[in-house]
């Protein structure tokens, strides 16, 4: 900073009239009320809401099909307790619980790997990814074989995404989470966790082992009750505190030091992003286990169908909520009455893709 | 290798080879023996080594000649091509993160036997031809994904595309656990990679395959280590650098298809292992597989005793143990502060 500039007085706006003079930016729409205004990208929320009717549509395919096919109408007839029995019982008590179970756990990943890959500046740095799905599955499985541990499956996934979160990153010095480094200890961290879930899993007769199989695969079919209930308050709290990490988080995709010359607090606020991001998958896995790829491909199609102004937070919950929902009816359907995990076909899916990824030049970049 | 090409042009062999290999010998007796001793059954010691002196009991001599040795001779079959496969495939892809298990190679071979199982084959012969075909076929795929070629690529990369690869067959062979519960019941137990219960047909039918691999790594050392000072050099010195990699992929094949045929796929040990090697004797590619020929072998017989004993009277599975053994090494090599790029 050279002597010359610093002493040149810069001619200030006057505050008070500012906000109403000033016109939004291109591509943007301007909600002004009173002092405050708010920016809203016009490509945001114009993807927002696509994803938003897509999930819509694709919900109520979910609702009407399955071994007993209803129509739109019926479905919507049973929702809400009137016409046939069957159908209600169908739709209310099994399908619509599986559904939000479905869009909370999409959301969640696909929101929390967001967040990380980019605190990470890494597309690949996903919750999944860097082991902690695996440290979950690995305490919701000792607590299923019953490790002398009172906790209940769902309160040890917690603990394990947690204890696998800690270690990876103390694993990979402190708190410098950016390149490759950071991610292959994750992978580490993740293999030695897989190998405590294949110990246990040696060590217990076939009935528990099997007992414990959801865990391993990740599957919509044995949520806990709570545990929905507990994910849903913490998407409710996490997802606004997402958005108010969106500036912030949209600065840090530059370097450290930018980021810090614009007024962002590093070593805070990516404290912040971390935690949040490690609650909400603990939250996710509690509910579903291990569908992590979910937090890499829903950011992905919320990243293509954006513009890289900001950070798609919004749109990656949604499109999560997609991808989960559709993998889930693809699983139901695909080899009827035999029903795969939804884990399964997210991987499937989702292995190629990041193998695309991968492949592709550009694969440093965030957005 | 270098004993037989010491002309004149050779460094000459280097001290430290000559006084660790020794050392790694007497190491390697010493797992053996205690491989041999130790067991999780009822018999000790001591009626084991009654029997190698000649005159134990029936059921030590049963355990022993039968359950133990076999055991011990496939740990070391096992070992040698993990270790072996490992130290290639870490010269060819001048990376040293390049591990059979991490590159998706073993997940290849495991892959392909599970879809021989499933679709109805049983013998153990075609199982080996099965998984090289199997390893073949992951060793091709993940090198073309990370474009092994590129000499300033992030080493790291390689191994996220094998665990990308490796978590899609895996997510693959579940597929085929749910459609068939009687294959589900073999395949499940032969997936966690482990040396128990194996019979000598098995070492058998690899013998030849692995045979025939350690011949191709003894003719291509010479050339790997050209190639390790660049293409141009190597190409200057009258190598075929293409012709090198394809032999390398062949034989990394052919042992990980063989070791993985016989006990699962088993993951780190071809990490683990050139690690220690070069740690032991520097990069020279030609030293380093000298010294994977006794390191191979000890690390799986021990990891294998350990197994045996830790959870007594069960057993733990060896991909376990050497999970457990190889992530710490795989985060201490990434940890350091320059990734060492081969």
């Amino acid at each position: 900073m050279s002597e010359t500039l610093m002493s040149e007085p810069l001619p200030m706006p006057a505050r008070a009239d500012a906000p109403r003079r000033v016109a939004p930016p291109p591509g943007y729409w301007r909600l002004a009320w009173g002092e405050r205004h708010l920016l809203i990208e016009r490509r945001a929320l114009i993807v927002s809401l696509l994803l938003l009717g897509l999930l819509t549509a694709s919900s109520l395919a979910y609702l009407c099909l399955g071994q007993q096919v209803l129509s739109p109408a019926g479905a919507w007839a049973a929702l809400k307790g009137e016409g046939d029995p069957l159908a209600g019982f169908l739709v209310r008590e099994l399908r619509f619980p599986r559904l939000l179970a479905a869009w909370l756990t999409g959301a969640a990943f696909a929101l929390a790997g967001c967040l990380m890959q980019t605190l990470a500046r890494n597309r690949l740095a996903t919750p999944g990814i860097i082991g902690i799905d695996n440290g979950a599955t690995a305490f919701a499985v000792a607590s299923v074989v019953g490790l002398g541990v009172s906790l209940a499956p769902p309160a040890m996934a917690l603990v394990g995404a947690a204890t696998a979160a800690a270690v990876t990153f103390g694993v990979a010095s402190g708190g410098d989470t950016r390149g490759y480094r950071f991610i292959v200890a994750g992978i580490g961290v993740g293999a030695v966790f897989g190998a405590v879930t294949q110990l246990l899993l040696a060590r217990v007769d076939i009935d528990t082992a099997n007992q414990a199989y959801p865990w391993t695969v990740g599957t919509l079919n044995a949520r806990p009750g709570g545990a929905v209930a507990v994910l849903g308050i913490g998407l409710a709290l996490g997802w606004p505190l997402a958005m108010a990490l969106a500036r912030p988080l949209s600065l840090m995709r530059f370097s450290d030091a930018v980021a810090r010359g614009l007024g962002v607090g590093l070593r805070r606020r990516r404290a912040q992003i971390l935690g949040l991001s490690v609650l909400l998958t603990a939250l996710a896995v509690a509910v579903a286990g291990p569908v992590g790829m979910v937090g890499l491909i829903g950011p992905e199609i919320a990243r293509s169908l954006s513009t890289s102004r900001g950070v798609p937070l919004t749109a990656s919950a949604l499109a999560g909520a997609l991808v989960m929902v559709l993998a889930d009816l693809t699983g139901r359907l695909l080899l009827a009455p035999i029903e795969l995990p939804v884990g399964i076909v997210t991987a499937v899916v989702g292995g190629p893709w990041l193998l695309w990824i991968l492949m592709r030049p550009t694969h440093r970049r965030v957005s | 290798m270098s004993k037989a090409a010491s002309v004149n042009i050779e460094p000459r062999p280097s001290a430290g080879l000559s006084r660790v290999m020794p050392m790694l010998s007497g190491l390697l007796a010493l797992a053996v023996l205690a491989s041999l001793l130790w067991g999780a059954g009822e018999v000790g010691p001591a009626r084991a080594l009654a029997v190698l002196a000649g005159h134990g009991d029936s059921e030590a001599r049963f355990v022993v000649e039968t359950l133990r040795l076999p055991r011990t001779l496939i740990g070391i079959a096992v070992g040698l091509s993990l270790g072996v496969a490992g130290a290639l495939l870490q010269a060819v892809s001048r990376n040293p993160l390049a591990e059979p298990g991490l590159l998706g190679v073993s997940a290849g071979a495991a892959f392909a036997v599970a879809v021989a199982l499933w679709l109805g084959a049983s013998a153990a012969t075609l199982r080996v031809a099965v998984a090289q075909v199997g390893a073949l076929g992951g060793c091709l795929a993940v090198m073309s994904v990370a474009r092994l070629r590129g000499p300033g690529d992030d080493p790291v990369r390689l191994v996220l595309a094998g665990a990308a690869f490796s978590a899609l067959l895996a997510s693959l062979t579940s597929l085929l656990l749910l459609f068939d519960q009687r294959t589900a019941d073999e395949i499940r137990f032969w997936v966690v990679g482990s040396l128990a219960g194996r019979r000598l047909d098995d070492l058998a039918a690899v013998l030849p395959s692995l045979g025939l691999a350690l011949v191709v790594t003894a003719l291509i050392a010479r050339p790997l280590a050209a190639l390790a000072l660049g293409e141009r050099v190597a190409s200057g010195l009258g190598h075929r650098p293409g012709r090198v990699r394809a032999l390398v992929v062949i034989a990394v094949a052919l042992l990980v298809g063989a070791a993985t045929a016989i006990a699962g796929p088993i993951a780190f040990v071809g990490l683990v292992v050139p690690f220690a090697a070069r740690a032991l004797a520097g990069p020279d590619i030609r030293r380093t597989l000298w010294l994977c020929l006794p390191l191979g072998p000890l690390m799986v017989l021990a990891a294998d005793v350990v197994s045996r004993r830790v959870v007594a009277p069960s057993e733990l599975p060896l991909g376990v143990l050497t999970a457990l053994v190889g992530a710490p090494v795989l985060v201490a090599v990434v940890r350091a502060r320059r990734l060492p790029t081969l």
